[in-house]
């Protein structure tokens, strides 16, 4: 178990930057997300943590150590890789054994590990198959146990789930949260999927364009962004964005007239997230929502429309949602923060 | 309806893949027939079958020389010894090789392959000579060594391709499993990668086996001594000036054909494992 | 575990080089087939017991290797101490000082042997080697067809047989055989300085004369020595043109008797006059043994050691003491061919006698199969000696290539030491550290035993041959061989000629191999196919047969006579057609051939492309409503579409340079027209006196020409790839 610091870690492919000058402190016990649309540099930074990049510039530690000129057997990670990259030629015994022959663990310890490790995730009827003749969700766990039997310092996960199908996914999400808190081991755990982010991370890192775009622990990055685009990312349906002009404590657009604390005047970006609002037909201001569709999922409804011209999302009550036909206009009032965005560089103000 | 239709259709498939198996077994059987016929065709012959078939022809080829000794089986002995060792040098050189080739990005890389599809494009007529002489100054004329080294090497820029098409098709994830799991890049590409290649390592090492198995001009000049001929100069004796006995050369080319007939029954399912995968990834 | 250690002790001990020869140990070599060998091997015995202490290792080359083999071995110090050949082969094996003359000048003489063989192993007063064996054709007769000894040709072809015999056979097509009748003619092949003579009123009756023979069914056509055996030996010829060698395939119940060849009537009575080859043993330059060396040959040239290469090697020995004994004297056979040969001519000792039996045997073939009129074909023949023949080009100055060279190494060096220079390379560089690690030890073995042999021979085409000298020629072969040899540039057999030749034939096989093995394979790949198994087996088995066997095999199927294809034609109620008479049948001959040994290759590749493609993609297909036609066109081919690339890739260039086909089933035939390059080049290499400066010119050219087209596919596939 150790902690991983990365200082400064920059790496260029082709010329073209994909990580620009990362410093990132996971904390020993950690479990960190790293979160952001397919290209962002996530997975070449976990891969930079493995050792099977090399970065341009900057140092990583892992523990004490100074692990940047390692090759990745030297560091003591383990990884689940996305496509899983069982070896086809080994049962799954052997796969499960495989790194710790290559230690040179002593056999008897190997098979203990090897049981415990099945056990742990009911792999015990598979032990003699080759991985050819499992299933998906059978690789998947295969994959995790062989990091496991490892026990290493830091385990890496490369969006290890992505193959999986939604239920199975939420299952092996809670299986992979019981096992941290098991072993209480550093996990970095690599995803573009934000529910998957949401649910599993001590601490959360969005990255964008080789960048830290923004660091903290889920409900902090989710409830104050530091960005749009991180405001964006994070929420499912996503944050509406309603250009608007700040002017005497009020933000206004066209549908859109909401009270903020603030007493500048100029151009602004309002964000409000579909789940904090609510219809208030006696409102002073507040948002005019034209809507044009109503998505009822059962538990949950969202009516899809405009304010003003811009493209909106709000979720209704059930009562709400029964009554309102498309067509029809609400009057909704914001039951969270008003998020303010600069229009040109996205900060939030 | 439908269902004579597709009786016709199914009659007329196996009519056009009769025909071409007919097209592609014909000569063999016109030469297995010349092997096995006791007496000589006068007549134009339509059908391959022996006139008074006889094995006397194979006797003749398998049997003891002269002088008692049993040259052929040492001859044969050496011809699988000679393409074995072919093959498997070939790998030895051109494995480690191609797995460079598709994993590494390397300064040279691309003149390094456009010089191994150059030697496919250059006609080895004038080569012969400086190769005699090259192996002649490393001590290699007439010995098997030197045949080795030389069927070897022209082997390798195919099977590089053929390796690399293979490699390619490995996923890269596989081997990085295998560096993060403890192996050092030597030990993954031997206990990982290597394992998870073997049908076009199988398929690479057939085809420089029959490089060295079928190959006559420079094992006929290379070697002096009886004894290490590889089959096809024994084959070739046959075709002497005067006198050539065709009838034994068939009886001959009948059974130098069954050990790659052998490995390719054993190895079709792989023949092109490399080639396809590769290229239906990209 | 241990079974791999033993095999590769195994392995280690055969890998051993030879141990060193014996000191007592003399080597010969040879070219005989069966018989002659056994004979050989007797005598040689017979030599051993005579000096004990002393081996003989006698080694049989195949005779397709015999003269190359001869000439690098004994040039690299590896040869024998003596070796047996020809007797026309002197002045080049003497040129290239293969060989010793023979220390005591008079020895020949006091061995008491035919001072006309003498002079043919002889130039000036220098001796070379020793008579041992002579080769002339004499005729055969089956007296049970032919009661009375015609004496002369013209008897000959009117004497009655029975349907479906012949009257005479003889391999027409080979000059050897046909000098008999030019000599009967008062004409020759070669003038006594080196010049080709089979042309002239004198020859054009001579050649006149073997197409009245064919024309008549006096003589079966496109017969070669295998056909005149076969026909003689089964009692379906009257009479063969032949040598002693053909005792062997004559039942003992056949009653034979030998005759010196019949006169020619149309010739004015004068008789046939056939080529007298004296088979010598040679003393080998470099011999380690020479006094043995020397022993050994003395002894094969006395009684004893002539016995019994005669008795059991079936040879006509030079020794005339041998005649004497009794049991040769029981030989009839022998006794005949004995007597022929001293009527034949002894073939001229001029290093161009070789070069006329390609171009006669080509003017041969152009009027015997296709028709042409002999005064034609013999220019032609004429023409393409002087070609083999014509004087190397004069010394060049090397200076200008040397500086210009150095020019250009100097511009590389300094673009290197430029690039060196960049800091960005040089990371570039310290990262590749680690693949070349890899590669490294592939690339030095590919370099130093491909790259650099072919670079050298590529080097070679700068220089000429004569005699042991090498001398430069600067680009003299190149303006040679693109300008047509002084003949214009679309003659015939001229570089541009023959490279649309090969350009046709690559483009047309590789279509068909294409078409053939994407329709086998589609059908192969249908759902529920029965036998599949069993055909995928059958349909990749002329890949696996060497493809010398199978060449030569579907050579025969194109045999005019006997051929199964001709068969298959009348059977079908067709002619019979003289396959390499034209070009395009003997193209279609050899495009038969090379697409029957390829098609598997590009079969199995599509095969395995059809079973990569996604299956939903076909039943996305059929619910587009797609026919079977527009899948196949829309979706089938265009995904099998890169799977073939790099198959296609390869075998255009296999295929531009396919040489044993050609070589081995038309031989160029008609007249060299079917040639394409890389057959050209091995014929001026090898058929044409050893021009190797010449050949690698060839080798060079067809090496630009596909690095060119590659370069061009290159782009061209390129810029498809970037509109769709």
């Amino acid at each position: 178990m150790a902690r991983v610091s990365l200082r400064g870690i920059s790496k260029s492919l082709g010329g073209q930057p994909i990580l620009r000058d990362i410093g990132l402190d996971v904390p020993d016990g950690a479990f960190v997300v790293l979160v952001g649309p397919s290209g962002c540099g996530k997975s070449t930074l976990l891969r930079t943590i493995a050792g099977l990049e090399r970065p341009d510039r900057g140092r990583l530690f892992i523990g004490e150590r100074d692990v940047t000129d390692l090759p990745p057997r030297d560091r003591d990670v383990a990884m689940v890789f996305q496509s899983y990259a069982l070896y086809p030629h080994m049962t799954v015994r052997e796969n499960l054994a495989f790194g710790l022959r290559l230690r040179r663990v002593d056999p008897s310890t190997v098979e203990t590990r090897v049981a415990e490790v099945a056990r742990m995730l009911g792999l015990e009827a598979l032990l003699d198959r080759y991985p050819r003749q499992l299933s998906g969700g059978q690789r998947q766990r295969v994959a995790m146990g062989r990091a496991l039997a490892r026990r290493p310092a830091v385990f890496l996960f490369d969006e290890p789930l992505s193959n999986l199908d939604a239920a199975l996914r939420a299952d092996v999400r809670v299986e992979i949260r019981r096992l941290h808190a098991r072993l209480g081991a550093t996990m970095i755990y690599v995803t573009h999927d934000q529910v998957e982010a949401m649910t599993l991370a001590d601490r959360l890192v969005v990255l964008r364009d080789g960048r830290i775009e923004q660091e903290g622990s889920p409900l902090e990055v989710y409830h104050a962004p530091a960005t749009r685009f991180v405001a964006g990312f994070l929420g499912s349906p996503a944050m509406n964005f309603v250009p608007a002009r700040l002017e005497e404590g009020r933000v206004r657009a066209a549908g859109l007239d909401l009270a903020v604390d603030r007493d500048e005047r100029r151009e602004v970006v309002v964000g409000l997230r579909p789940h904090e609002l609510v219809p208030d037909p006696s409102a002073v201001g507040g948002v005019a929502f034209h809507v044009d569709v109503v998505e009822r999922t059962g538990p949950e409804s969202f009516a899809h429309g405009r304010v003003g011209p811009v493209p909106f999302v709000a979720r209704l009550d059930e009562a709400t949602a029964g009554a309102t036909r498309p067509g029809t206009e609400l009057r909704l009032r914001p039951t969270g923060p008003i998020h303010l965005f600069d229009p040109i560089d996205g900060r939030a103000l | 309806m439908t269902g004579r239709i597709r009786w016709l259709e199914s009659l007329l498939v196996h009519a056009v893949l009769l025909g071409a198996t007919a097209f592609a077994l014909y000569p063999v059987l016109w030469v297995l027939s010349l092997a096995t016929s006791g007496a000589p065709w006068l007549e134009p012959r339509l059908w391959p079958w022996p006139v008074d078939p006889t094995l006397t022809r194979f006797v003749e080829v398998v049997g003891p020389s002269p002088d008692g000794r049993w040259l052929f089986g040492r001859q044969l002995a050496g011809s699988l010894l000679v393409s074995g060792a072919t093959a498997l040098v070939c790998l030895v050189l051109a494995t480690p090789a191609a797995y460079a080739m598709s994993r590494f990005d390397f300064v040279g890389r691309g003149l390094t392959e456009r010089t191994l599809l150059a030697t496919q494009m250059f006609p080895g007529v004038a080569a012969a000579v400086p190769l005699y002489l090259l192996l002649d100054a490393l001590g290699l004329i007439d010995t098997r060594t030197g045949l080795v080294l030389a069927y070897a090497t022209s082997a390798v820029p195919f099977a590089l391709f053929q390796l690399r098409a293979t490699f390619d098709a490995i996923p890269r994830e596989l081997d990085e499993a295998a560096l993060v799991d403890g192996a050092s890049r030597p030990v993954a590409f031997w206990r990982v990668v290597l394992p998870a290649a073997r049908p076009g390592l199988a398929v690479t090492a057939l085809f420089a086996f029959l490089t060295a198995w079928n190959e006559f001009a420079l094992a006929a000049t290379f070697l002096s001594a009886e004894e290490r001929f590889t089959l096809p100069v024994v084959l070739h004796r046959y075709a002497a000036e005067h006198g050539a006995r065709w009838d034994l050369f068939a009886a001959g080319a009948v059974l130098v054909s069954v050990p790659p007939m052998i490995l390719f029954y054993w190895l079709q399912r792989h023949l092109v494992s490399g080639w396809t995968a590769g290229a239906i990834k990209g | 575990m241990t079974s791999t250690r033993v095999g590769g002790l195994a392995l280690a001990l055969l890998l051993v080089p030879a141990p060193v020869r014996a000191e007592q140990e003399v080597v010969l070599w040879h070219a005989y087939g069966e018989v002659e060998s056994r004979g050989l091997r007797e005598a040689v015995a017979a030599f051993e017991r005579a000096q004990p202490g002393v081996r003989v290792r006698l080694l049989a080359v195949p005779f397709g290797a015999y003269a190359s083999k001869l000439e690098s071995a004994i040039g690299a110090g590896h040869g024998p101490d003596a070796f047996i050949d020809a007797h026309e082969r002197l002045p080049s094996y003497a040129r290239m000082r293969l060989i010793a003359p023979l220390p005591e000048p008079g020895l020949a003489v006091r061995l008491d042997l035919d001072p006309r063989h003498i002079e043919a192993v002889s130039i000036g007063s220098q001796l070379y080697g020793l008579p041992l064996a002579l080769k002339s054709a004499a005729l055969w007769v089956n007296e049970a067809l032919l009661p009375v000894v015609p004496t002369t040709l013209e008897q000959l072809e009117r004497a009655a047989v029975p349907p479906g015999h012949w009257r005479l056979v003889w391999e027409a097509e080979n000059a050897y055989y046909v000098a008999a009748l030019v000599h009967a003619y008062g004409g020759r092949l070669l003038s006594p300085d080196g010049r080709f003579e089979l042309q002239g009123p004198a020859a054009e009756r001579a050649v006149g004369h073997v197409a009245r023979l064919i024309e008549r069914g006096v003589s079966p056509p496109e017969a070669d020595g295998d056909l005149v055996r076969q026909l003689f030996g089964s009692g379906r010829a009257a009479a063969a043109i032949s040598g002693p060698w053909l005792a062997g395939d004559v039942p003992p119940s056949m009653r034979v008797r030998v005759e010196p060849l019949p006169a020619v009537e149309a010739a004015a009575g004068a008789p046939m006059v056939p080529y007298l080859t004296v088979e010598a043993g040679f003393l080998a330059r470099g011999a380690r043994q020479p006094e043995l060396a020397l022993a050994l040959l003395r002894f094969l040239a006395t009684a004893p050691g002539s016995l019994p290469r005669a008795l059991t090697g079936r040879q006509i020995v030079a020794s005339r003491a041998a005649w004497e004994d009794p049991r040769l004297g029981a030989e009839p056979v022998l006794v005949a061919f004995r007597q022929a040969s001293v009527r034949a001519l002894p073939m001229p000792t001029h290093r161009h006698m070789r070069q006329v039996f390609e171009p006669a045997a080509r003017a041969l073939r152009a009027v015997l199969r296709t028709g042409v009129e002999p005064g034609r074909a013999l220019a032609d023949a004429a023409r393409q000696f002087d070609d083999a023949v014509r004087p190397p080009p004069g010394p060049r100055n090397p200076a200008p290539l040397l500086v210009a060279l150095g020019l250009g190494l100097l511009v590389l060096l300094a673009r290197a030491v430029r690039a060196a220079r960049q800091p960005r390379w040089r990371a570039a560089l310290r990262a590749s550290l680690p693949a070349y690690r890899w590669v490294a030890h592939a690339l030095l073995a590919v370099g130093l035993l491909v790259v650099a042999p072919l670079l050298a021979g590529a080097v070679t085409s700068l220089f000429v041959e004569v005699g042991e000298e090498r001398r430069f020629v600067g680009f003299a072969h190149y303006v040679d061989i693109l300008t047509g040899r002084g003949r214009g540039l679309l003659s015939a057999g001229s570089f541009w000629v023959t490279l649309g030749v090969t350009v046709l034939w690559t483009a047309i096989n590789l279509a068909l191999h294409v078409l053939l093995g994407t329709a086998l394979a589609l059908l192969l790949h249908r759902p529920a196919l029965r036998l599949r198994p069993i055909y995928r087996v059958l349909l990749v088995v002329p890949w696996a047969v060497p493809n010398y066997v199978t060449a030569l095999a579907w050579k025969g199927m194109f045999h005019r006579q006997f051929g199964a294809i001709n068969a298959l034609l009348e059977w079908l109620g067709g002619e019979p057609i003289g396959w390499f008479a034209r070009f395009s049948t003997a193209f279609a001959a050899n495009v038969a051939t090379n697409v029957w040994l390829g098609f598997p290759f590009m079969m199995v590749v599509a095969l395995g492309g059809l079973s990569a493609i996604p299956r939903d993609l076909y039943e996305a297909a059929a619910l587009d409503g797609a026919s079977r036609w527009q899948t196949l066109r829309h979706v089938t081919l265009p995904l099998l579409g890169p799977t073939m690339l790099p198959a296609v890739a390869l075998g255009a260039i296999w295929t531009f340079n396919a040489f044993n086909v050609v070589f081995l089933v038309s031989g160029g035939e008609p007249g060299g027209s079917t040639e394409i390059l890389v057959s050209e080049a091995y014929r001026w290499a090898f058929t044409r006196g050893h021009q190797y400066g010449y050949a690698a010119a060839y080798a060079v050219l067809v090496f630009g020409v596909l690095w060119l087209g590659s370069r061009f596919a290159r782009r061209r596939i390129g810029q498809r790839g970037a509109v769709s």
